[in-house]
């Protein structure tokens, strides 16, 4: 790899480990392509109202992204948000209200329990992911119409519907009021925090070690059983945590919402590099594959397009992204997405995980 | 190994021979399992309900709703069991048959305004082509899986989106009016009491189970999907088995848009999205594995017919469409943990005889 010249090296890191770099110049060329296209694309209200639908989507993309590295894939988490917010809003209209605090606390002991059952089922018997979480998708979502409510909930509890309506950043621009949702900091520092813990602690990389292969990471001294039970109430917790910014920020309570769009999430997530394998992927790439995705809708709308075509153009991107990798990974011999040939592990997260491994 | 005494080494080949024996038997009974537990919980199920409110659920009625709602998905499932048994998945079946019953309403819609009779007797090539969309949409899956090397769930994740993308676009996100009439009949068609969509039904199971179990393909289908090295080093074209299985697939998509719309004269872009993770549920409850290499028609079918009665079921003792879909989950862990232990007993045996001779060498 390195035999072509070092300008192909300083090239690959600024590509990045999970083609970080390229997805950056996409979001940059879309954000400008629609700025000369429209110059009501490039304005802080515009910017604000995309960073304020990808806050949701963002922190489902961290749960995703961890069991994604992990090597699984989950299909639950949409279930879980659902029935650890409106449990908590059903919880709060109708027998106390505990406050902002004390209703995440509660939707985040929701969502840790319905994770625990994912990860039990899936270490114990060590099932595959999608299955189970099909499974548990399906029992989480009729456990929660069938025993908590079926309801339509239009008035969020007191402590909820004020931070509905708080911003931390207001700006007034040219007479246009420019909002940015208090959200947007809680998704911030989740980003942060899963950063930090993927790449600076031991569970982290015994998530990306476990990705790597399981049987290795086993030998290699992690406890796998233990890190898959501990990373699925995690990622049931984040979870929870979306479910509750998707009802804050919609300003109601619907058991209904959520599911179904699972799969949106997933391709943003590998958009941003995360290898369906396990072992690769990282929060800054699946950061910028959300907003991408984002923009694209954004941009479509703006440019006339009906928003019907966003889910194409999300397609389009994820085949012509995946595909250029998997072609490239062809021509040099390596296989990567593919399982037309052997499934040859390759050497590159061996070594950037040896690498970031020796900087921690 | 040389110091070793040849008694020993009688008894290890003896050992070996009793154990490859043994797998052989297990496998075998593994086989016919999938497919007789499966008719184990069609049976119980329907005697489950049968028992508890026979007025409601043995009615003509409730067993022909049984058999009228199951095909289009039970074809669906065998289209995922097919993509299942090379070691992949098909995520866009669904959008696949939602853009062919899209077209064979839009097509007729169009010919029927200028010429109604025209439009039924065109009838024949409208399924056709509701067909070649399904080819086409398959096609297009087994180039990016075969050719470009795309991982199967990526590849059909992306074209699932942009099949259903094109799909909503197109109809507006709105629903169409207006199939042929000849298909509705069909639809509506009973034969000694059976429904011609159920029959449609098995006479694709049918020809798929053939396809699998008697012919060249379906026999590299599943080499490739129990082990994709050993396929390529035994000279099977994994490109080509690939590229057929998604074309199968895609196929099988198309003919469910066309029972979509015998069943329903209508077709709109997002009917059946539950159907996408059903389908997959289906198909392992079936027995298919989705690691591939193994899965068998008749299981699919049974794990349709066994969804769908405990579904109808549900509905007649009144439990709720929620109470189902927790049903649904819990069968299928409670299937995949049975086959866990199971299949973890099976292969003590075999593990443990080994241990002492790698520890003598």
């Amino acid at each position: 790899m390195n035999t072509s010249g070092s300008s192909v090296s300083v090239l690959r890191r600024l590509r990045g480990a999970n083609n970080e770099g390229v997805l950056a110049l996409i979001l940059i060329g879309l954000v400008l392509a629609m700025s000369a296209a429209n110059p009501a694309f490039f304005t802080l209200p515009t910017m604000f109202a995309i960073v304020r639908s990808s806050i949701v989507p963002l922190i489902f993309a961290l749960g995703v992204l961890i069991v994604i590295i992990s090597g699984g894939i989950d299909v639950s988490f949409a279930a879980i948000a659902v029935f650890a917010a409106y449990t908590t809003v059903r919880f709060s209209t109708s027998i106390t209200d505990p406050g902002l605090i004390g209703a995440f606390a509660l939707a985040l002991l929701v969502g840790a329990g319905l994770g625990l059952v994912n990860g039990a089922v899936i270490a114990r018997f060590k099932l595959p992911t999608l299955i189970v979480t099909l499974g548990t998708q399906g029992i989480f979502k009729g456990a929660l119409l069938t025993y908590i409510g079926s309801r339509y909930i239009a008035d969020l509890p007191g402590s909820m519907a004020a931070v509905s309506t708080t911003n931390v950043v207001e700006i007034s621009v040219d007479g246009r009021d420019a909002y940015l949702h208090v959200m947007a900091v809680p998704a911030l520092l989740l980003c942060l925090a899963v950063a930090w813990m993927l790449r600076r602690t031991m569970f982290g990389r015994g998530i990306y070690a476990i990705g790597g292969d399981q049987e290795a990471a086993r030998r290699a001294g992690f406890r796998v059983v233990r890190i898959q039970v501990l990373m699925y109430v995690l990622v049931g917790m984040l979870a929870a945590v979306g479910g509750m910014a998707y009802q804050i920020m919609g300003r109601s309570s619907s058991p209904q919402e959520l599911v179904g769009g699972e799969l949106d999430i997933i391709a943003a997530v590998v958009l941003g590099g995360a290898s369906i394998f396990g072992g690769r992927g990282s929060v800054l790439g699946t950061t910028l594959g959300v907003l991408v995705v984002q923009v694209i809708g954004n941009s479509l709308i703006l440019a006339g397009v009906p928003s019907a075509w966003q889910r194409a153009a999300v397609g389009g991107l994820l085949i012509v992204g995946v595909g250029v990798q998997a072609l490239a990974a062809k021509k040099s011999g390596r296989r990567v997405h593919t399982n037309v040939d052997d499934p040859a592990p390759e050497p590159e997260p061996e070594a950037e995980r040896e690498r970031e491994g020796a900087r921690a | 190994m040389n110091k070793r005494p040849s008694s020993t080494n009688a008894f290890v080949r003896f050992n070996d021979a009793v154990g490859d024996q043994w797998s052989q038997i297990s496998d075998r009974l593994l086989v016919s399992r999938g497919a007789s537990r499966m008719l184990i919980l069609v049976i119980l199920s329907f005697a489950f309900f049968a028992a508890l409110n026979p007025s409601v659920f043995l009615s003509p009625l409730n067993l022909q709703n049984i058999a009228v709602a199951s095909p289009e998905v039970g074809v669906i499932a065998i289209a995922m069991m097919l993509a299942m048994l090379t070691g992949g998945i098909d995520l866009s079946l669904v959008a696949i048959a939602n853009l062919s019953a899209i077209t064979i309403s839009t097509l007729y819609s169009a010919v029927a305004a200028g010429n109604p009779a025209a439009a039924e007797q065109l009838t024949p090539v409208l399924v056709l082509i509701g067909l070649v969309v399904g080819l086409l949409g398959g096609l297009f899956n087994g180039f990016l899986v075969s050719r470009v090397g795309i991982t199967p769930i990526l590849a059909t994740l992306g074209t699932m989106q942009i099949y259903n993308g094109i799909a909503v676009a197109w109809t507006g996100g709105s629903t169409l009016y207006g199939s042929p009439e000849v298909l509705t009949a069909i639809g509506h068609a009973t034969v000694a009491g059976v429904p011609m969509l159920f029959i449609i039904f098995l006479l694709t199971a049918g020809v798929i189970g053939v396809v699998v179990s008697r012919t060249p393909l379906g026999l590299r289908i599943q080499f490739q999907g129990a082990n994709p090295v050993a396929a390529r080093y035994s000279g099977i074209n994994s490109r080509r088995v690939l590229m057929s299985t998604h074309v199968v697939a895609g196929l099988l998509g198309g003919l469910a848009g066309v029972l979509f719309i015998a069943r329903n004269p209508t077709a709109s872009a997002d009917y059946g999205a539950s159907y996408v993770l059903l389908v997959i549920v289906i198909a392992v409850l079936g027995g298919t594995n989705p690691a591939g290499g193994f899965g068998t028609v008749a299981g699919v079918v049974l794990a349709t017919l066994t969804l769908q009665i405990v579904s109808s079921g549900f509905t007649a003792v009144r439990l709720s469409a929620y109470e189902y879909a927790m049903a649904q989950g819990v069968i299928l862990i409670l299937v995949m943990v049975a086959d866990q232990v199971t299949w973890r007993r099976r292969r003590r045996p075999q593990t443990t005889p080994v241990d002492p001779v790698a520890v003598g060498t």
